[in-house]
């Protein structure tokens, strides 16, 4: 590492705890206006932002792993539809209780478990960084390829059918959850629950000691920290999020197909997340729902063309905005506050 | 017997079709030592300028070359213009070349559309060995792949070119101190895996149906084909990377449905990686 970029590092680290406390109340105030929404809103935007939420989730999940330990993954979107696929599975069981709490509770295990199997076997040996992007983005065309085979299990490229579970709560009677606002108000809370718990996460010791690896291997090393162990934890948990908003993904779209866990969609996510900017989580969130929205809402419009600025605004942030958006508007603040003290 | 002499021929030609088409991302990889993940789209474009120079008339071995050339400058374009500031930032120029392979495969689609194109066979039908037969197509093909790798590698090895660009790898500093072009050299290695990308796109593509993303699929073969042999030894490794990865797929294939198999190798692949990351023959 550079003796500037320890430097920075270091600044970066002293000015954190007024970062999060900003960053906090954002993410309050983004909150309340997501829950607010549908007073003022109704029809099919309702319906459908509790998906884009959802790949706001998916896109956090990879912004812990890429913005705070540093390592990219290109098959995010394998583990959101094997989430997706799971949650289906479940919902054709019936072990007595609800099928749709066995699917929640069981995806973040399977997106988990694979994720910690395919993370520990690769760092262990301490596989480049770059080999770890090739390897993520085989499993993405492994799981597309596996969903379109196994079309027994899966129906191939038909896709499966999954049933919307609804909310029980044993003796206490049911809600269910096929209107659009019940179900917006479900989601809603897991995504914010999933936000705190990452964001807990990451000011966590055990995400402190990520940005450490992050920023000099070498020197956590030598302290005596078990890289491998960290980052197929970082790993682990990042999938197991992705798989459960991945199972809740499937329960609201009624529906999955292979090409939710295909090389396209896992790259796009990745797209969101450089240009909304990795290391912040909330900017991962948002700008998975913001970039989706304008997705959906440009792909009727102009598909084409839009893909292609998509590519270009990607190729631009690499080139000059290297923290994307957030960080542009971090250093901003940062610039903004260093001029009102002068 | 006969299955096993079929399998034998079977994985033989995939192997020298898979090293055609991972040869150019071999050369970048190794020589520049970019992961050029628009490798697949470079493929594409390959195919897509010979169905559309064959639709306009032109006849098919002409029609590869200028696939081959039109690639060599978009790859031009794409280094003089991106990668070139990049050569020692690994990780960007992986993403780089990704947004590369976004954009152009979203430019195919809006000047090709996104219909099934087929080239027509130039050489259609079989030859008969008696117990085998061999697609004369694909012979020539596998034929032309080994003559290829054979005369980068003459060129590699026993000409001043071959000389200079190896002396940029053993050592870049002393070569640049020696009066050697180092930019030059890089945009030129750069440019001739380009177009050998295109041209073997081009040479694959009367075997199977052109869409936008059938480079996707060979994209992730290539780069397991170069790691799995090694990734600099251009020659034997990358057939012996083609020979494992398209023999295996070919063996899988006996056993399992065509898509599965290719999953199976490429955890396979992955094992290999993790325990000879520096190619199969290589300890590390």
């Amino acid at each position: 590492m550079t003796e500037h970029s320890e430097k920075q590092w270091i600044e970066s680290a002293a000015a954190k705890p007024r970062n999060i406390f900003s960053e906090e109340i954002v993410a309050v105030i983004i909150f309340i206006i997501i829950a607010l929404l549908p007073i003022f809103i109704t029809g099919y935007p309702i319906y459908i932002l509790p998906q884009y939420m959802l790949f706001g989730v998916l896109a956090m999940s990879l912004a812990l792993l890429w913005g705070f330990v540093g390592i990219l993954s290109f098959g995010q979107a394998a583990f959101f539809a094997v989430g997706a696929y799971t949650m289906g599975l479940a919902m054709q069981t019936n072990f007595g209780v609800n099928s749709g709490y066995i699917g929640i509770l069981i995806s973040p295990l399977v997106g988990g478990a694979l994720a910690a199997i395919t993370g520990y076997f690769l760092f262990n040996a301490g596989v480049k960084a770059t080999y770890f992007v090739l390897v993520t983005l085989a499993l993405s065309i492994m799981i597309e390829q596996i969903a379109v085979s196994q079309s027994d299990i899966t129906g191939g490229w038909n896709g499966m059918y999954i049933d919307r579970m609804p909310l029980t709560f044993g003796s206490l009677g049911e809600i269910s959850l096929y209107n659009d606002i019940p179900v917006y108000y479900a989601i809603l809370p897991v995504v914010i629950a999933m936000y705190a718990f990452v964001r807990w996460f990451a000011t966590s010791r055990f995400g402190k000691i990520l940005i450490g690896i992050r920023e000099n291997e070498d020197r956590m090393t030598a302290l005596g920290f078990n890289i491998s162990a960290y980052k197929t934890g970082a790993f682990a948990l990042s999938g197991a999020i992705a798989c459960l908003a991945g199972a809740l993904y499937g329960a609201h779209a009624n529906f999955v197909a292979p090409s939710l866990g295909g090389v396209l969609f896992s790259t796009e996510v990745v797209v969101w997340v450089a240009i909304a900017g990795r290391s912040s989580l909330l900017a991962a969130l948002l700008g998975g729902i913001i970039v989706a929205s304008l997705s959906n809402y440009l792909s009727t419009v102009t598909p084409d063309y839009w893909q292609l600025v998509l590519g270009i605004i990607f190729i631009l942030v690499i080139v000059f905005l290297k923290g994307g958006v957030a960080g542009a508007i971090s250093d901003l603040s940062k610039h903004l506050q260093s001029k009102v003290k002068q | 017997m006969e299955t096993i002499i079929s399998v034998l021929v079977d994985a033989t030609l995939i192997t020298l079709v898979l090293a055609l088409a991972a040869f150019g991302l071999a050369i970048i990889y190794g020589l520049v030592g970019v992961i050029n993940m628009g490798h697949g789209a470079m493929l594409t474009l390959g195919a897509y300028f010979t169905w559309a120079t064959t639709t306009a008339g032109v006849p098919f071995i002409l029609a590869v070359v200028l696939a081959a050339l039109g690639v060599a400058i978009v790859g031009l374009l794409l280094e003089h213009i991106i990668i070139r500031h990049f050569y020692d930032k690994p990780f960007d120029t992986l993403l780089l070349t990704w947004a590369f392979f976004l954009i152009m495969t979203e430019v195919i689609k809006i000047v090709f559309g996104t219909d099934f194109r087929n080239v027509s066979n130039p050489l259609p039908g079989a030859i008969d060995f008696g117990t085998i037969k061999i697609p004369a197509y694909k012979g020539a093909i596998a034929i032309f792949s080994l003559l290829l790798i054979g005369a980068t590698a003459f060129v590699f090895y026993k000409t001043n070119l071959g000389i200079k660009i190896r002396a940029l790898i053993q050592n870049r500093e002393a070569a640049s101190l020696l009066g050697l072009n180092i930019s030059r050299t890089y945009k030129f290695v750069f440019c001739i895996g380009s177009g050998i990308a295109g041209l073997a796109g081009g040479l694959i593509s009367p075997m199977l149906s052109v869409d936008p993303y059938i480079g996707n699929v060979f994209l992730i073969r290539s780069f397991f084909v170069v790691i799995v042999g090694g990734v600099g030894q251009l020659f034997g490794g990358t057939l012996i990377g083609s020979f494992f990865i398209g023999g295996a797929e070919t063996i899988f294939a006996l056993f399992s449905k065509q898509v599965f198999a290719q999953s199976i190798v490429f955890l396979l692949a992955i094992v290999i990686l993790r325990y000879r990351p520096a190619g199969i023959l290589k300890k590390s």
